[in-house]
């Protein structure tokens, strides 16, 4: 017989399992594999705002400009990001490095509230809708040695909170909103100034942008205000603009706040005791608990008897607080996040934690942050979760669909949700990848 | 079956002849109760000849646990139990580090990868990702318009679910043990099948930048019926099939009502 060799039939169990023994193994991921940290944007992107530019300007001639970006995209940056701000069709990111770059801004630029971006086609002008995430030069003393906390927006200008060289403002200050004197006439496309505020009692550790006034937190619990004041917003007593942030009292005097919010024109603080107080604007019911006027000039405490309140946040229309046990209470006008027909009310409603995810398997789901936007609201459980609930303007709410949300909706994010910043028509999402 | 006493023959009124009480030749008729022929057992023969077996959610031959069977005048009851979409419960378990083409233990390697960089944390991650969506779907396919205010009640208390055809949807997952490689869930799910099940354990794998096979799954509770319920193997003789009847009747009416 010739040898040819033998026979090959099916493997028999010792050569199968030889032959898994003998199989290379892969690695994907070594134990100190880290989680990283990116960027998630949607909603309106003709502005900039997204930061993507073949969102507006396509790169290919056959490819068509994307109007609404419905479902979150991703968003490469060069630093990882700390902290993001929404303004009125513009956004700006912050990164807490000891580099010279640590701002960067898009958008609207039409009062220069990302500052001056030099045009490339004519140096003498600035850009006056930035697509790309560009940075913004600050005039830091010790720029490798400051980091930037925070930043904020309003609706044409942005506060940069530093950690020891104070805060700096930038943009509109036809209200003096930007914390410096009224100028008449003052043309604030391509001016290059860039306000620097440092009189405060103490460190300022938060900033807030209402839609024309700013908010200042510092250390001691203290709230300085500037800027419009017609509905009260600045909480100084009087119903005129001011230019200089001046120090808040009424009943806020002597407590300690450990946070401010603000979005439109009313303005609400948590104190460390956890309780509420508000001021400004009340034609939506917001304040209505303690007093019948639309306008509210000095910061009254809100009798709420609903626990102790952990966070609030303050939207155009409708207010939102998250009390230490995780619960989430709204009032105001809007779409409130409690169905169709719950549409204005002035004493704080809950809305049930098993919207939120919680139920008998996963008893241990809270809410964690709440965030308002002029006309929609964000919540972030413990578990990275994101919900999202109100107007959905321009698909700004992010779940695919261009309806109005009428109660709490998860929006798919591939990662963690660390933070969220809401603004009238995007809104950008901090994430953290599994 | 057939040696229970069946039901006693009909009886019918005939008149019949008999002789009168007087004299002899004149032929009175007389009413009296008698069995009918047609129902004496010699003539109609055994009562069961076949038996109506109908079967509830289909269960894989490498899967086991709880199989749903409706006999005779139940088979009407299996549709309105199919019906009321109610969620399924499966343990399955799996095995890290290897990855095959039918996703489970016996079929040919594909891939082998480390593992030991996968904590009991990262797996959870991953199953409230695996819920958050889900819990999307259901309300999408749910076909309830969302802007009605019984669409914000019925999601308040959880209710609502698909009353029609939709892809599987798992409403809760859960890590019942973590032991490197071996780790095992508790799945509750609505029109799934198991080969989805599987492939869902070989996909948790991937997103842990991993592999996934999945080792075993078990139907623990199909709607109503528990493992309690169920027969074992030795008990598959006539009283523990009428007992089991017995207890579960009860249970599948109050379900039935309250669904539909």
């Amino acid at each position: 017989r010739r040898g040819l060799g033998v026979a090959a039939g099916p493997p028999s169990s010792r050569q199968l399992r030889e032959a898994e023994e003998a199989a290379p193994v892969f690695q994907y991921a070594g134990k100190a594999a880290r989680r990283k940290d990116r960027v998630f944007v949607w909603g309106f992107s003709y502005s900039g705002a997204l930061g993507v530019p073949s969102f507006v300007k396509p790169d290919a001639g056959w490819k068509k400009p994307r109007r609404i970006q419905p479902t979150p995209y991703r968003l490469e940056t060069e630093e990882k990001i700390s902290s993001a701000a929404c303004g009125y069709g513009f956004t700006l990111l912050a990164s807490n490095t000891r580099d010279i770059t640590k701002v960067w801004g898009m958008g609207l630029n039409k009062d220069s509230q990302l500052g001056f971006q030099r045009s490339r086609r004519d140096q003498t002008k600035g850009y006056e809708y930035v697509l790309e995430p560009s940075p913004i030069p600050l005039p830091l003393e010790k720029p490798q040695q400051t980091r930037v906390l925070q930043v904020s927006c309003g609706r044409a200008h942005s506060l940069v909170l530093t950690d020891n060289e104070g805060v700096f403002t930038m943009g509109n200050n036809s209200y003096g909103q930007c914390g410096r004197k009224v100028v008449e006439d003052e043309i604030y496309s391509g001016s290059h100034l860039i306000h620097h505020l440092k009189e405060f009692d103490s460190r300022v550790v938060q900033v807030v942008c209402g839609q024309d006034h700013s908010l200042f937190r510092t250390k001691k619990g203290t709230v300085y205000a500037c800027g419009w004041g017609a509905d009260g917003q600045t909480g100084l007593g009087h119903y005129n603009i001011t230019s200089v942030p001046t120090k808040l009292h009424g009943d806020i005097a002597g407590v300690n706040i450990i946070q401010v919010s603000s979005c439109g024109d009313c303005c609400l603080a948590v104190s460390d005791e956890g309780d509420v107080f508000g001021w400004g604007n009340s034609e939506y019911l917001q304040l209505a608990s303690v007093t019948e006027t639309t306008q509210v000039n000095v910061p009254r405490h809100l009798p709420f008897k609903i626990g102790k309140v952990k966070e609030a946040a303050c939207g155009g229309t409708g207010n939102l607080v998250l009390t230490e046990e995780g619960n989430v209470f709204v009032w105001g006008y809007g779409i409130l996040g409690k169905g169709p027909t719950l549409t204005e009310t002035a004493v704080p409603e809950m809305i049930p934690p098993s919207l939120f995810g919680w139920s008998d398997f996963s008893p241990d789901v809270r809410v964690a942050h709440v965030r308002c936007g002029l006309s929609q609201f964000a919540a972030l459980t413990n578990k990275g979760e994101l919900f999202v609930w109100g107007k959905n303007l321009r698909g700004c709410l992010g779940t695919g669909r261009l309806e109005d949300q009428y109660f709490p909706w998860r929006v798919t994010v591939p990662g963690e949700v660390v933070d969220v910043a809401c603004g009238v028509d995007h809104m950008v999402s901090m994430v953290r990848s599994f | 079956l057939n040696a229970v006493p069946g039901r006693a023959p009909r009886q019918q009124v005939r008149f019949l002849p008999a002789p009168a009480p007087g004299g002899g030749g004149a032929v009175e008729l007389v009413a009296a109760r008698v069995p009918v022929l047609a129902d004496h057992p010699l003539v109609r023969g055994p009562r069961f000849r076949k038996l109506k077996i109908g079967a509830g959610h289909r269960l894989d031959v490498k899967a086991s646990g709880v199989f749903v069977l409706g006999i005779g005048h139940g088979n009407k009851l299996l549709t309105d139990l199919y019906n009321c979409h109610l969620t399924k419960v499966y343990t399955v378990g799996g095995l890290f580090g290897k990855a095959t083409d039918d996703f489970s233990d016996t079929g040919n390697l594909v891939e082998k990868t480390t593992f030991d960089h996968i904590t009991r944390e990262k797996l959870e991650r991953i199953l409230a990702v695996i819920q958050g969506t889900n819990q999307k779907a259901l309300l999408m396919y749910s076909n309830i318009d969302m802007k009605t205010q019984e669409a914000y009640e019925l999601a308040v208390k959880g209710l609502i679910r698909p009353m029609g055809k939709s892809p599987p949807i798992i409403t809760a997952v859960r890590c019942l043990q973590f032991a490197l490689p071996e780790f095992q869930l508790e799945i509750h799910c609505l029109h799934e099948t198991q080969q989805y099940l599987r492939k869902m354990v070989h996909e948790i794998g991937l997103e842990l930048k991993s592999s996934a096979v999945c080792t075993q799954v078990r139907r623990i509770r199909d709607g109503v019926f528990t493992l309690d319920d169920a027969l074992l193997r030795t008990q598959w003789n006539l009283q523990s099939i009428q007992e089991a009847i017995r207890n579960c009747q009860l249970k599948v009416e109050r379900e039935l009502e309250r669904t539909l």
